[in-house]
């Protein structure tokens, strides 16, 4: 996971003690009895070895996934080893998770991990919440990030920009002014599934991994299940399209946690979504070519942001809305966002424009970042001036 | 950044953004009447403005745009300025592409260029253990960067031959490569690609069979597993498509 590492190693050369979790795995083990549950249990819970488990024991036919840190691989090993148990490493999708603890942990007055929902497969699906303010539902901004596994730009920005926010808050005159305004909600990863699929057996998979009835293919495209002219233009009704919308509205759990979690706090001024590639800042609509009530203003907003992102290496943004930018789709997350009382709704496809596609240089994650926050912090000041 | 200049009367929108007409040319084989190649790459900067026919024609597009070399380590700067015009019959494949390009790069250098990327592939330690190219990390070892480079040019053909109005491809990964001896010194090869469909968003994985040598048309024979019938194309109407020579499907 060169990539992720890399990151990592950028993020946490200016924290300590970052090592120790790079190198954390998780050990999916095939118990076949009670017996051998109960002697993990014991293990886990003597924390000796600082285990816990990922995914808690419930019946022999299932596996358990425990968390192993990187100190305790050999030690648990041998245990496992000894206890004739079969188990498999699966991939380090944590690594996400942990630096979103790391910042919340590092940085307690302003940023906190929260637990919004949970994916098909059951992982967490962790926003990281910026907040300067007490009081419940602050004007706020979401950042949304990670929708489709494979442009992993997108996850890989998110985190950087996480970083970026606790480190430049009082230090930026920008994201300071911003956040005394505003809450800032980030979510990295809205496809764990996705995400950990992409890692472990196909790099270019899109969509979720839900089962579909009937059908032998996996998945819907998340950004194809909102409520938003759902199933309209640009989206299919075929399980085995890399655009398939899905049974219903929401049916994706993963997409189900962020509306909940948004219209119940029922005060969100701004909806950014990350995506690559085609380097395109985009606003509503995508289900119809009729044009947005406030695409003036979003389309001038977009343009200072676009300017804003070129001013640091120059790379040049397209800008206007999805449906004429690149293609018609229906259920998209800003679509919705925008016609449920969210204004500011962009979409950014990120580096680059096709030479590498999704599968972007790790040189070139800092740069993609670093320009991106450029843009963010130009809409983000917009709506500070702009409440509604 | 690109400004669209649309004629008057009547406005028009090319339905699929701007990005159509660019990405024929930058999937299209390459322009020129000798049979050497250098692969270019379309430049963002360019303006484009729109003619449309009639609708149930289809629609021309006039771009111009600049030029570079498609290595970024080569830095030699821009090649010059390209006018194209690039008709798209409804829903037809096989764009037809007419470009004029300012200062293109001199004879003697592009042979050059064919002969030294000639003697890297027949360099090549056989049987090519290859994975993925570039990993999915992005990366790809210098060593092999000759066999993306060709891998590329023979998978901008088979992308032209499937460009429609509506459709666009990009290369996504290479993920095979076999080498091939011949007799006669020709490059012969075998591989895998993955190309990114955007309307659709589908990756199609295609078997390409590519033979060259320079100063020789490139021979072209492909299997993309979402085949589209090679029905009449909007270039063998207009007459003035560069058309490869030997270009067929399994």
């Amino acid at each position: 996971m060169r990539w992720i590492l890399f990151i990592g190693a950028l993020i946490g050369s200016s924290i300590c003690g970052q090592e120790k979790f790079f190198g954390d795995q998780v050990f999916r083990i095939n118990v076949r009895n009670g017996d051998e549950i109960s002697k993990l249990s014991q293990l886990v819970n003597s924390n000796n070895l600082k285990l816990n488990f990922w995914k808690s024991p419930s019946s022999f036919n299932r596996p358990v996934d425990v968390l192993v840190p990187s100190v305790s691989l050999q030690a648990f090993k041998s245990f496992l080893r000894s206890q004739g148990l079969e188990y498999a490493v699966t991939i380090k999708d944590l690594q996400i998770y942990h630096e979103m603890d790391n910042i919340a942990a590092d940085f307690p007055d302003l940023a906190r991990r929260v637990k919004i929902g949970h994916s098909f497969e059951n992982r967490p699906m962790y926003v990281l919440k910026f907040s300067t303010g007490k009081g419940a539902r602050r004007p706020a901004v979401w950042l949304n990030a990670g929708i489709h596994s494979r442009e992993w730009i997108s996850q890989a920005t998110a985190i950087w920009t996480a970083r970026k926010i606790v480190s430049d808050y009082q230090r930026d005159p920008a994201i300071t002014s911003i956040l005394e305004k505003m809450d800032i909600f980030l979510l990295p990863v809205a496809n764990p599934d996705g995400y950990v699929y992409t890692q472990t057996q196909n790099r270019l998979w899109r969509k979720t991994r839900s089962r579909n009835p009937g059908s032998s293919c996996i998945g819907a495209d998340p950004n194809r299940n909102w409520n938003a002219s759902f199933a309209g233009k640009g989206a299919s009704d075929n399980p085995c399209s890399e655009v398939y919308h899905g049974p219903h509205a929401n049916s994706e759990v993963e997409v189900k946690s962020v509306v909940d979690f948004i219209q119940k706090h029922g005060n969100f001024k701004c909806f950014i979504d990350l995506h690559s590639y085609s380097q395109l800042l985009m606003y509503p609509y995508g289900y119809s070519v009729k044009k947005a009530p406030d695409a003036e203003e979003l389309d001038k907003v977009a343009r200072l942001a676009a300017k804003a992102l070129a001013s640091v290496s120059g790379t040049e943004y397209q800008v206007g809305p999805t449906c004429t930018t690149v293609y018609p789709a229906s259920g998209s997350s800003i679509d919705w966002a925008y016609d449920n009382g969210i204004k500011f709704a962009f979409t950014f496809e990120l580096r680059d424009t096709g030479t590498y596609g999704f599968l972007l240089p790790a040189n070139q994650i800092i740069p993609t970042a670093e320009e991106t926050w450029l843009g963010l912090k130009t809409i983000m000041e917009h709506v500070r001036d702009n409440f509604y | 950044s690109a400004s669209y200049r649309v004629p008057a009367p009547a406005p028009v929108f090319l339905p699929w953004g701007p990005m159509a007409a660019p990405q024929a040319l930058a999937s299209s084989p390459p322009h020129t009447k000798t049979n050497s190649f250098f692969i270019f790459r379309v430049q963002l900067k360019y303006s484009v403005s729109v003619f449309q026919i009639n609708p149930k024609e289809g629609c021309k597009v006039h771009v111009v745009f600049s030029t570079e070399r498609y290595n970024p380590e080569e830095r030699e700067g821009r090649l010059g300025k390209c006018s194209a015009r690039v008709f798209f019959k409804n829903q037809k494949p096989r764009p037809t592409i007419n470009v004029t390009c300012t200062r293109l790069i001199e004879k003697k250098k592009r042979q050059q260029e064919d002969y030294l990327l000639y003697k890297q592939m027949k360099q090549l330690k056989n049987p090519l253990e290859i994975v993925s190219i570039p990993d999915n990390h992005g990366h790809i070892d210098p060593s092999l960067r000759p066999i993306w480079d060709l891998a590329f040019l023979g998978s901008s053909y088979v992308m032209w031959e499937m460009t429609t109005q509506v459709s666009h491809y990009y290369l996504a990964q290479l993920t095979s490569v076999r080498q091939w001896k011949t007799n006669d010194d020709t490059i012969d090869f075998d591989y895998t690609v993955l190309l990114h469909e955007l309307s659709t968003q589908e990756i199609i994985p295609c078997r390409i069979h590519l033979v060259w040598y320079p100063g020789k048309p490139l021979k072209v024979k492909y299997h993309c597993q979402e085949l589209q019938t090679p029905e009449e194309a909007s270039g063998t109407e207009e007459g003035s498509a560069v058309v490869p020579t030997e270009l067929s499907n399994f």
